[in-house]
């Protein structure tokens, strides 16, 4: 009796856990970077991201291949050239909120890009309900040698050195 | 003691599921990848690529092809610089799998129009299949005068000639790609002693150098009411952005595939090679989105 007493505790505990967690798969990350030439623009609508309220911790990922460009050879290339994203295919983020007030949060992590791993600080809007965990209003900047991407001298495009990163995702509990 | 166990088994799993589980959580779906950019131009050197033009995509091309590089009096015309011949292609991708296009040779006088279609593309994930398969077809028209066609023995049929061909290329890895291309080739008007049907086989192969550099190969072997020698080019892509520059060396000085694979004459042996480039610069009609 003891026993079986303990094993469904134990299950609660585990649906507990679960219960804490907001996930999404069709989050958005999109990238913007003014260049004299030409503007760059990008959008991933299938970013997944999962928050467990308990821990606070954090973490999203996305396809590479899934950034869609309105221009289909900058796509390529930045596929082909910049992101190779044969060899790097995802990038991730795991982090942890370390400060939440007033619906805006304060988020730290490790940002993973191109294979290479930085630590960012980050604020933005982050609403949790019973029901919906949701994150808007995150905007931050990435510079490309932080990721050992190169911008060769030919390139037609004047690429910036910083890349500016928008954040949007809706996430349902488990 | 078997209790302290299973506790520790299922507080073990709550712990690492809170710990390092979150990004597990994350499996991203498994869906086929398709594989891109398995050559930088639209041609491999003379011969066509698998490579389609995206949706709403226009390509404006300009080729040259010079003169013998040696032989004779090679100094007196600049290693065949003086005799330059230029085909102007333009081509636009109506589809993401579909392109068309036109173009006109100097030396030649020739028109052609041509489409390509991709059948299936080489995938890796939950989807995989090893090749790229596309087709290649076009018509050729040589231009002709007016007062031409008063003479009796004119007919249009007898101006025109036709391509067909299947493209079927694997990038090996991400430098290097190959292709084969069955090649069949009809004139309707040829000499009393050449056939009308000719058929080939054409062997592609790219090396990249740098993310931006490669160096192309291709050959066509005749197999089939073989005429003249078979061409032999060697390419050097440099791709800048919106443009591609292609420089290469070849046999044959022709940049249309009846004249190319069947009508080839120079020899690589007794130093008829031609120097030519393509430079290709795309612009986006319709954008995505």
């Amino acid at each position: 009796m003891v026993r079986q007493i303990i094993s469904i505790c134990l299950f609660l505990i585990c649906f507990s856990v679960n219960a804490q967690q907001y996930l999404a798969k069709d989050g958005t990350i999109s990238f913007f970077s003014k260049a004299p030439a030409e503007d760059i623009s990008a959008i991933n609508n299938k970013v997944s991201a999962v928050y467990d309220a308990k821990t606070k911790a954090l973490a999203f990922q996305l396809n590479i291949i899934d950034f869609i460009f309105p221009k289909s050879l900058m796509q390529e290339h930045f596929n082909e050239n910049y992101m190779e994203s044969d060899i790097f295919p995802t990038s991730t983020f795991v982090g942890k909120v370390v400060s939440h007030k007033n619906g805006v949060a304060n988020v730290e992590g490790k940002l993973t890009i191109h294979g290479e791993a930085n630590t960012i600080s980050v604020a933005g809007d982050l609403q949790v309900n019973d029901n919906v965990a949701s994150i808007s209003a995150v905007k931050f900047s990435v510079k490309l040698k932080d990721y050992k991407i190169k911008i060769p001298r030919i390139v037609m495009y004047n690429i910036a050195e910083e890349i500016e990163i928008k954040v949007n995702i809706e996430m349902k509990k488990q | 003691m078997k209790k302290i166990i299973i506790l520790l088994i299922m507080l073990s799993s709550i712990f690492a599921k809170a710990q390092d589980g979150l990004l597990s959580l994350l499996e991203v779906d498994n869906e086929p990848m398709y594989i891109s950019s398995t050559f930088k131009g639209k041609k491999v050197v003379n011969g066509q690529s698998v490579e389609i033009l995206s949706k709403g995509v226009l390509q404006f091309q300009i080729q040259h092809r010079f003169g013998p590089l040696l032989g004779q009096n090679y100094f007196y015309n600049l290693f065949g610089l003086d005799n330059s011949q230029i085909r102007l292609g333009f081509d636009y991708g109506i589809k993401d799998w579909m392109s068309v296009g036109v173009g006109r040779s100097s030396a030649l006088k020739t028109i052609d129009a041509s489409a390509k279609i991709r059948l299936k593309r080489q995938s890796k994930g939950s989807k995989e299949f090893p090749f790229t398969l596309v087709t290649n077809s076009a018509i050729y028209i040589k231009q002709y005068r007016w007062s031409e066609t008063k003479e009796e023995t004119f007919e249009v049929s007898n101006q025109l000639s036709f391509v067909h061909q299947l493209l079927i290329a694997r990038k090996i890895n991400r430098d290097l790609s190959v292709q084969i291309s069955p090649t069949f080739v009809h004139y309707n008007l040829v000499n009393d002693t050449e056939k009308n049907d000719r058929i080939s086989l054409g062997f592609g192969a790219r090396q990249k150098l740098t993310n931006r550099i490669s160096v192309n190969a291709e050959y066509f072997i005749q197999i089939k009411e073989k005429m003249n020698n078979d061409v032999l080019s060697f390419g050097f892509d440099i791709e800048t952005g919106g443009h591609v520059f292609q420089l290469h060396l070849s046999n044959s000085p022709a940049m249309i595939e009846p004249a190319f694979i069947h009508e080839t004459t120079g020899d690589w042996g007794q130093g008829d090679i031609y120097f030519g480039f393509n430079i290709s610069r795309v612009f986006t009609i319709k954008e995505k989105n």
